[in-house]
């Protein structure tokens, strides 16, 4: 695993209002993330994972503190600024996939894809996740996995620096989960991209090569993983 | 149910934009129900009080002259139920500033409630038949009255059989056939400076004309049920030795008519223009419920499981759309009384009725109540229920992704492959709601057919001045002579300074026979050479007269099934010696504008009168820098009956047409916020549906801009076709209004002038880049740290 730094959250909080209340969904934390690493960020709900995750991934901005994606700081970024940052660096993969579906999955590619100068191809991207028959059907016709391969292809597709997945295998059966794992994983291996998975699934930590563990918006634990372990190997 | 409704309350709180917009569609929909049917009561309830206590004539009766007693002979005919006769002629006033008018001088017998056709005092006193100073006493209708400024015991001169006669104006009055004054079908508009009503007492009448003992009109009432063809003609029967001149019913006379046909066009306007909107309203909230429910499906599966039964959630989103209508009928009452009194207004300025046209008509009020209650009950329960299918446990999983299927378009490949993947969404989406495209489609197509309406009517008063004005005749002067004159004697006013031109032509009277039917007709004989009036193809191109044969009517050949071809009897009917006969072809159907006569050579038109050369009338073009000196030469010459200026009459007409505006611009009004909201449900109806895929959108990283435009793309292929299509049915929008409301005196073409068109079109894209915009604007709010939260 390449050492540098990609990414620095330095004393970042995150506080939403909502109406009368005031929740703080991170506390002061600090992270740094590796070019090319698997982290995983553990923890139950309300934890700040998936805080910690939209404030990487530049869908929202800190309340306190500074994100650096390599020399620039996105705290301050203006919303043109983030939207081209998501663009060109970031790819997502939902939870419940979100893809578009009045678009074929080929389509729902192809429309990422032309976001970017230099794309990947869309066909090697959809062979590469397993659907290069499957590419003329539309989201309605595809199984939970099917979709959230295709989720992924999309994100892929962009090549980017960063993949960015929210409880990937959240709304799947296991054996389609862990093929969704697989997935992720070719992606660092092909790509270089670095991989961070939110999820509240412990068992998935096992294939990363940092964990962090979440609890009541703060960073718990950041856990070296000296061995990871190949996702066909995970159970839970 | 008190939490459903704090439900219901935030469910509104959140979709405000629609419910407000759906909210004004009822409530324009309900003005215009209010306003015109209101109107159309109060003017036809005006119509019928006013018809009924001055006892309208059923028939009229001309003839040249027959003595008083003949009226006895006439009330024995069974059926009838009254019977008057009185001295009806037009004859000329002589104004101090040297100007001309005529007024038709009509005789009353009094005690007037004995009398067919009576009247209304509206000011001033009741002449006296034998005045105690001596002289004469009239009263004059209203109008006239308050256009020449007149005052009470004031003197004018008129000229009767060339005698000049002053006669004091002591009353205003109006009776049920004077409420709509024109002097002839060939004047569009009253012109009350120029032509009024003069009313004397019958002795006096019968003197001016030297008529003793005599009458030259006689008016019927016919009792109900009774048998009116053999009547008509067993009074024609007993009228025939004093000259039949001319006989017609109520609904051929011209001021009954003209408020006829305003009564059906009100009548045909108030069934169709409220309605699109109601059933635009009712089509739109069908869908917004329809989406909410889907949208809603886990909520809804959440009360069941509660405990909720189907028809309490059932209502609780009928009540939704029931609410859109209730407030909207609340805006709509009172918006429509306004307009209802404004309508009334303007009718009082056309129309002389004596009654106010006004009031609060309370049943049309609850009829839009229950009409807009059960626009929102019938859009509410048919919507909601897909309720029915929902199942508690079901409902609480995620729903699947809408089902997509190809668009038509796909099966050009050509054009397919070259789509961006935005383009193909838009396309596909469109393709998949098929029934809220429907909606939105009609919905444009109205906003901009209303346009068109609201135009149409300026473009065709506009296309019949100018055809009138600058094309079928181009004279500046029309005069018509007390008797028939040689035409070498127009030589005497050809010699006026300032006169350029001059024609003379001879206005007869005729009766058209054809296969046992007939009507009455005007016949205009002119020297072919003639070039100051002229018949009209439907084209509008000039017809040469020919040196045999007629030019007929459009009015007459219609009414008798004639054509082109077809040989008819003329009879005359002028009143002077006896009636003479000829048998004519028609060689053409003169379709003028305005006039609707017949036209012959001035040599036939001698022939028959066995008279060679005569005139009774001319036309002339003048010098408009001698317009004073003309005027007052010929105010002088006794011998003229009636001038009338073709400048002053378009002047007229146009001033009333400056009160035609105001509505013009509430109708484009209306039409724009109708497409304003159409195309704004639209657009939040789609971004609504697809508010987790855009918010993906924004996450990939597409700008707002973008995403704006994606949306853009599902509005431009509907909007463009349904602007587009919006014109043509415009156009048969207005054909179908005015084959309701045609009358017979003018021949209307639906004129849309393209401009018109080019203002529809240009008005329809501003209401759908406004709902557009207006819709687009949540996509600023588009929160994308939804999309990590899992709920759909």
């Amino acid at each position: 695993m390449d050492k540098s730094i990609l990414m620095q959250l330095q004393n970042v909080t995150k506080t939403y209002v909502l109406g009368e209340i005031k929740v703080e969904a991170l506390k002061e934390t600090n992270l740094d993330i590796y070019q090319g690493e698997i982290l995983v960020i553990l923890g139950p709900s309300g934890s700040g994972k998936s805080t910690l995750l939209n404030l990487i991934g530049g869908m929202d901005k800190p309340s306190t503190g500074d994100i650096f994606f390599l020399d620039r700081n996105l705290s301050h970024a203006s919303d043109r600024d983030l939207t081209l940052f998501r663009r060109r660096e970031i790819g997502f993969v939902f939870q419940f996939y979100n893809l578009v579906s009045d678009l074929t999955a080929r389509e729902n590619v192809a429309l990422a894809a032309s976001l970017v100068s230099k794309p990947l191809d869309n066909r090697e991207v959809l062979d590469q996740v397993g659907l290069a028959d499957r590419g003329d059907h539309f989201p309605s016709q595809l199984s939970g996995g099917e979709q959230q391969r295709v989720s992924i292809a999309r994100a892929i597709v962009k090549n980017p620096t960063l993949l960015l997945c929210d409880e990937p295998t959240g709304a799947l059966d296991y054996q389609t989960g862990i093929s969704i794992l697989e997935l992720l994983k070719q992606a660092r291996q092909t790509m270089g991209s670095t991989v961070i998975l939110v999820t509240h699934n412990t068992a998935i930590g096992a294939m990363a090569d940092r964990m962090v563990r979440m609890r009541s918006g703060s960073v718990a634990d950041i856990i070296i993983n000296e061995s990871p372990v190949p996702p066909e190997r995970i159970e839970w | 149910m008190k939490v459903l409704n704090r439900r219901l309350q935030h469910i509104i709180k959140g979709s405000l934009g629609q419910f407000l917009g759906m909210a004004v569609i009822i409530a324009v929909g309900i003005s215009l129900y209010i306003g015109i049917t209101t109107a159309f009561f109060n003017l036809s309830q005006s119509q019928h009080s006013f018809y009924q206590d001055n006892n309208f004539a059923d028939h009229y009766f001309y003839i040249v002259r027959a003595p008083e007693s003949i009226l006895k002979q006439v009330e024995k005919v069974p059926g009838v139920k009254l019977a008057t006769g009185r001295i009806q002629k037009d004859i000329p006033v002589l104004k101090d500033n040297q100007e001309r008018a005529t007024v038709r001088i009509t005789s009353y017998r009094l005690p007037l409630d004995r009398e067919v056709n009576s009247i209304q005092l509206m000011g001033g006193r009741l002449f006296s038949s034998y005045p105690a100073s001596g002289g004469m006493e009239v009263m004059v209708n209203p109008a006239y009255f308050e256009a020449n400024r007149l005052s009470w015991g004031e003197s004018i001169d008129i000229v009767a059989e060339n005698r000049k006669y002053p006669v004091k104006v002591v009353g205003t009055a109006t009776g049920p056939e004077f409420t709509y004054i024109m002097k002839d079908a060939a004047n569009m508009m009253p012109d009350n400076e120029t032509f009024g009503i003069m009313m004397i007492p019958l002795n006096q009448a019968q003197q001016l004309f030297n008529l003793p003992g005599q009458l030259n009109q006689v008016l019927v009432q016919f009792v109900p049920g009774a048998d009116v063809d053999t009547a008509v003609q067993s009074i024609k029967d007993i009228l025939s030795p004093y000259g039949n001149l001319a006989s017609f019913p109520r609904q051929d006379q011209l001021s009954h008519a003209a408020l006829d046909a305003e009564l059906t066009g009100l009548d045909a306007i108030s069934g169709f223009l409220p309605m699109i909107f109601l059933t635009v309203a009712a089509a739109v909230q069908f869908v917004i419920l329809r989406r909410m429910i889907k949208t809603q499906r886990t909520q809804i599966g959440i009360l069941k499981a509660l405990g909720f039964d189907n028809t309490q959630i059932i209502l609780h989103f009928s009540t939704y759309a029931i609410l859109i209508c209730a407030i909207g009928a609340a805006i709509g009452i009172g918006s429509g009384v306004y307009m209802a009194s404004y309508f009334s207004d303007l009718y009082a300025m056309f129309f002389n009725l004596p009654q106010a046209i006004g009031g609060l008509n309370y049943q049309v009020i609850l009829n839009s109540i229950l009409l807009s209650l059960g626009v929102g009950a019938l859009a509410g329960f048919s919507a909601s229920r897909p309720v029915l299918e929902i199942s508690p446990a079901e409902s609480m999983r995620p729903l699947p992704p809408s089902r997509s299927s190809r668009s038509l378009l796909e099966n050009w490949a050509w054009f397919w492959t070259r789509l961006s993947s935005s383009w193909k969404m838009a396309f596909r989406t469109i393709s998949r709601n098929r029934f809220r495209l429907l909606v939105s489609i009609f919905g444009i197509v109205s906003a901009v057919a209303l346009l068109i309406l609201s135009m149409f009517t300026n473009d065709a008063v506009d296309y019949m001045m100018d055809q009138h004005f600058n094309k079928e005749s181009s004279y500046d002067y029309l005069l018509t002579f007390s008797q028939p004159v040689k035409d070498s004697e127009l030589l005497n006013i050809a010699r006026l300074n300032g006169v350029e031109h001059i024609e003379g032509f001879f206005s007869l009277p005729v009766r058209v026979h054809y296969l046992g039917h007939s009507e009455e007709d005007v016949l205009i004989g002119i020297d072919p050479a003639n070039t100051l009036k002229r018949p009209t193809r439907e084209n509008g191109q000039f017809i040469p007269i020919p040196d045999d044969g007629i030019i007929l009517s459009r009015r007459s050949a219609e009414r008798l099934g004639l054509k082109v071809g077809d040989t008819v009897q003329l009879e005359t009917l002028l009143g002077l010696g006896p009636a003479r006969y000829a048998q004519v072809k028609i060689t053409s159907i003169n379709y003028q504008l305005l006039g609707n006569e017949s036209y012959i050579t001035l040599t036939q038109a001698n022939r028959i009168l066995n008279e060679a050369r005569l005139v009774n009338g001319a036309l002339m073009q003048t010098d408009s820098s001698q317009t004073e000196n003309i005027e007052k030469h010929l105010a002088d010459m006794t011998g003229i009956n009636s001038i009338v200026s073709r400048n002053k009459e378009r002047d007229n007409i146009l001033s009333m047409m400056d009160s035609m505006i105001y509505m013009v611009s509430i109708m484009i009004m209306f039409a724009v916020v109708l497409g304003f909201v159409i195309i704004y449900n639209s657009v939040i109806m789609s971004f609504n549906e697809r508010k987790r895929e855009l918010a993906a959108l924004l996450t990939i990283g597409f700008t707002r801009q973008e995403v704006a435009g994606i949306m853009w793309k599902e509005t431009i292929p509907q909007a463009i076709p349904a602007v587009l299509l919006g014109l043509p049915a415009g156009k048969m929008l207005a054909e179908l209004y005015f084959s309701s409301v045609e009358f017979d005196m003018w021949y209307m073409p639906v004129v849309i002038y393209p401009s018109s068109y080019a203002m529809a079109a240009l008005g329809g894209v501003v209401f759908v880049l406004l709902g557009q915009w207006a819709a687009s604007r949540g996509i600023k709010k588009l929160d994308i740290i939804e999309l990590s939260k899992n709920i759909d």
